[in-house]
């Protein structure tokens, strides 16, 4: 039995604080058996570092392996959806692209209506010309926007459209690879699994 | 003092997002000392070997599992020491895995060629290494070859601290009343 502060085997295998290594120290300066307990403890390691380490005779390095990564697919999928910005400007891209090509494209035939010349004709002022005149331009004004908002409408739909295909493809990629590696990694036959890093 | 331009935690977090050079870096930083715990607990040159290449494929697949790239060490050995033992349970499923004594291989796993230290002294050690109980083996091993810490060590081998230290004071006291004398026949 030691009579050292701390146990001399805890000092022995550096468990202790500096403090209480101090006090140890101090003790076995003037503790015939403790210094004797010490050096046989010393002695023993000495004798089991002539155990030395074995050069491993062969290196372990791992290749890269597809199983492994993400697809090229995948990361430009996962890259360019995962970035709200370039995802912005593609949209803004497109429908300033729409809006290109609709202002581009010739206008509608106008229909020419004619009618039978009235029986009786009635005078007819400035004003009323004036008036008749705004409210078609009004009339041709009102169904352009329309016709704009509908477009613009069905063009962000077929843009969603397209990004919830490809985020569908994706997913589906990543699913047939994480298929595989289970089936290689079940191939590799690990025996029953157990915890990891616990 | 060592110096190292990258540190471990850097190449666990690239290898966590897929990068095979750093994991591969890691890998050439630790596979030595992971090789000679299995070769001191298996005394099998192939079995450490095949055991070695497991351990580092598996820490591989569960890398992002590590939450702290600090605790890399006992997470990494923990992996170790249950391949080990997994290989144990296969090969004697019916005997209790602390019963289990690992195959003698010819000549041990003593270190010849240059070696400074006279090649009896290297056969005392491996032969009392070789009375000691598996558990109270792979605590010596942990501790004094691979300088873990005794919550490490628990960490490794998912037991309280206490029991490591009663095993490996136990291992001391039987490896000082075995090595102490031969020792300082051997080398004074």
């Amino acid at each position: 039995m030691s009579c050292s502060p701390f146990d001399l085997r805890d000092y022995f295998l550096r468990e202790l604080t500096d403090p209480q290594r101090h006090q140890v120290e101090a003790h076995v300066k003037t503790c015939q058996p403790c210094r004797e307990e010490l050096d046989r403890l010393g002695v023993t390691r000495a004798a089991l570092y002539s155990l030395r380490d074995e050069e491993i005779p062969q290196r372990i390095a791992f290749v890269s392996d597809k199983i492994f990564e993400p697809s090229p697919w995948r990361r430009w999928a996962t890259g360019f959806w995962g970035s709200a910005a370039r995802l912005g400007f593609a949209s803004a891209a497109m429908l300033s692209a729409a809006i290109v090509v609709y202002a581009l494209r010739p206008p509608a035939p106008v229909q020419v209506v004619t009618r039978a010349p009235a029986q009786i004709v009635q005078p007819v002022s400035d004003s009323d010309i004036q008036a008749r005149v705004d409210a078609a331009v009004a009339r041709a004004v009102a169904d352009v926007d329309v016709r704009h908002a509908e477009t613009n409408k069905q063009l962000v739909a077929d843009l969603e459209m397209a990004r919830k295909r490809l985020l569908l493809a994706a997913a589906e990629l990543d699913l047939s690879e994480r298929r595989g590696l289970r089936d290689k990694v079940a191939n590799a036959n690990y025996g029953p699994p157990h915890e990891v890093g616990q | 003092m060592i110096f190292r331009a990258v540190e471990d935690a850097d190449l666990i977090r690239q290898a966590g997002r897929g990068s095979v050079e750093a994991y591969n870096l890691l890998i050439s930083r630790w596979e030595k000392r992971v090789y000679n715990y299995l070769l001191r607990i298996t005394a099998n040159r192939e079995d450490a070997l095949d055991l070695t290449q497991d351990v580092f494929l598996k820490a591989y697949q569960n890398l992002r599992k590590l939450d702290d790239p600090g605790r890399f060490a006992p997470w990494l050995y923990r992996i170790a020491h249950n391949e080990a033992y997994s290989m144990f349970r296969k090969r004697r499923p019916e005997a209790d895995v602390d019963e289990i004594e690992p195959e003698a291989t010819d000549g041990g796993i003593t270190v010849g060629g240059s070696s400074v230290f006279p090649i009896e002294l290297s056969l005392a050690v491996a032969s009392a290494l070789g009375r000691l109980s598996p558990d109270q083996r792979e605590a010596v091993v942990l501790k004094i070859y691979q300088g873990f810490k005794f919550d490490e060590m628990a960490e490794i081998l998912a037991c309280p601290v206490s029991t490591i230290k009663s095993r490996l004071y136990t291992a001391l006291e039987l490896l000082k009343v075995e090595l102490a004398p031969i020792k300082a026949r051997g080398v004074s």
